[in-house]
């Protein structure tokens, strides 16, 4: 009862700092499902929807990157990244910018495998059907995405619910540094470390609250949408 | 003109067709019969390049469309379903009026019946030109006003664009109706080939004779 007594008196009136830490964490989740899903919802649909060699290595690949620990992942992007490493000239470590690259390395893989698992069993009859007529993989694959997309809005909410909860990436990337690259989890962390149980679960609550209102605005969304 | 010259597929161990020599001319109607398994819809989908043959040839014209046997009804009501193929709106309505359909032109697509839904997915395959039309059971769902329906329209698209049409049939009255030839296949292979009447008038083809001998159960 404290922790949600807490979390009543850090959004009522809202608390400055978790105000932007709550800023952060939806700018860095929105951004890493959005590339992420701009990449792998058509590279899921075109391997889901396309016979090729290598196909089954490739899916193989891709399943084995959807379980890619995610403290593995930050240390590629650390070490891409660092001062040293091929791309340090960018200077982009921690940075919101590189807490979301991270993302979309640990979220991509995870948006092709699960559409294209989709697709390649639920949508049997429309590449069938598109086929038939003669459309071009191209096409087949947008077709696909077009008619699955009330069932591929659960493949973006995981990939959102995946990042907007990741911890070890972010952390090793981003520094989790104070009003610039502080996310929710990485407060939580650094609460729980304090040893402040309660104020850590209230903030664990609050992200609760904010999955749970992106769900219920993607579901409306795309009730809205559906023309059957 | 198609040309199959040793065709085979084979699942494994299992060979599902295996055709020394067929061949289908320019502007013929061939419907393809036989029992479940007996290989009707592996040929199809050889010829519209949906599957890998495992041995021969299967010379097919360049342009081909192909009906599969599971009809799919699109987002959106019956016009957008016919337009997607990039036939324009005038087409839709008239193919819609000539498979009866026209009354539920503004209706969502997945709200159809299975007859329904059947002739819509024939239009979506009318509305486009072809030089090889492939239907798999294109009247399996449909009752006898719309399987007439159907084969009238089938006919008008062979005479308007002169096109090869083969389709896979269990119905000896869409055989007969809108077929210039029956193929039977049987474990792959054809058992019989000739007119529509000549096969199913002849009680030495297993196929035939479930029609003529009438039901036993």
């Amino acid at each position: 009862m404290e922790s949600f007594r807490q979390a009543f008196e850090l959004l009522f009136p809202p608390d400055r700092e978790l105000l932007q830490i709550i800023g952060v964490t939806m700018r860095m989740s929105f951004v890493s499902t959005l590339v992420s899903c701009l990449i792998g919802l058509p590279l899921g649909a075109l391997i889901g929807s396309k016979n090729f060699r290598g196909k089954s290595f490739l899916k193989k690949l891709i399943h084995t990157l959807m379980g890619l620990p995610p403290v593995v992942a930050g240390l590629i992007v650390y070490s891409l990244f660092t001062h040293y490493g091929p791309f340090g000239r960018l200077d982009m470590l921690f940075t919101v910018e590189i807490m979301s690259v991270a993302q979309v390395l640990l979220i991509t893989p995870v948006v092709t495998g699960l559409s294209s698992s989709f697709i390649e069993t639920s949508s049997k009859p429309v590449i069938e059907t598109a086929r038939g007529l003669g459309f071009s993989g191209f096409r087949t694959a947008r077709l696909c995405i077009n008619e699955g997309r009330a069932s591929l809005l659960s493949v973006v909410l995981n990939a959102f619910g995946r990042s907007i909860a990741e911890v070890g990436a972010v952390s090793i990337v981003g520094g989790n540094i104070q009003w610039k690259t502080r996310v929710m989890t990485t407060a939580i962390m650094l609460e729980t470390n304090k040893g402040k149980f309660s104020f850590a679960l209230a903030l664990g609550i609050i992200l609760l609250m904010i999955a749970f209102a992106v769900n219920a605005l993607a579901s409306f969304i795309v009730r809205e949408n559906a023309d059957g | 003109m198609v040309e199959i010259k040793g065709l085979k597929k084979r699942y494994g161990e299992r060979t599902v067709l295996d055709l020394d020599e067929l061949s289908f001319s320019d502007g013929e109607t061939v419907a393809l019969a036989g029992a479940n398994g007996s290989g009707k819809t592996t040929l199809l989908r050889i010829l519209a390049g949906l599957i890998e043959k495992s041995e021969g040839t299967a010379k097919a014209p360049g342009s081909v469309l192909y009906l599969p046997q599971q009809s799919y009804a699109f987002r959106g009501d019956l016009v957008r379903n016919i337009t997607i193929t990039g036939a324009g709106k005038q087409t839709a309505v008239e193919l819609l009026e000539k498979l009866g359909l026209s009354h539920l032109s503004g209706k969502k697509a997945k709200s159809l019946s299975g007859g329904e839904l059947q002739r819509l997915s024939l239009c979506r395959v009318l509305a486009k030109k072809s030089e090889l039309l492939l239907l798999d059971e294109p009247t399996s769902a449909c009752d006898a006003n719309g399987a007439a329906l159907v084969i009238r329209a089938i006919r008008d698209y062979r005479d308007s664009c002169g096109c090869t049409v083969v389709m896979s049939t269990h119905s000896p009255m869409l055989a007969v109706n809108a077929a210039d030839r029956l193929v039977v296949l049987e474990n792959g292979k054809v058992e019989a080939n000739g007119t529509p009447e000549d096969i199913l008038s002849n009680p030495g083809i297993q196929w035939a004779k479930t029609f003529t001998a009438g039901w036993k159960i």
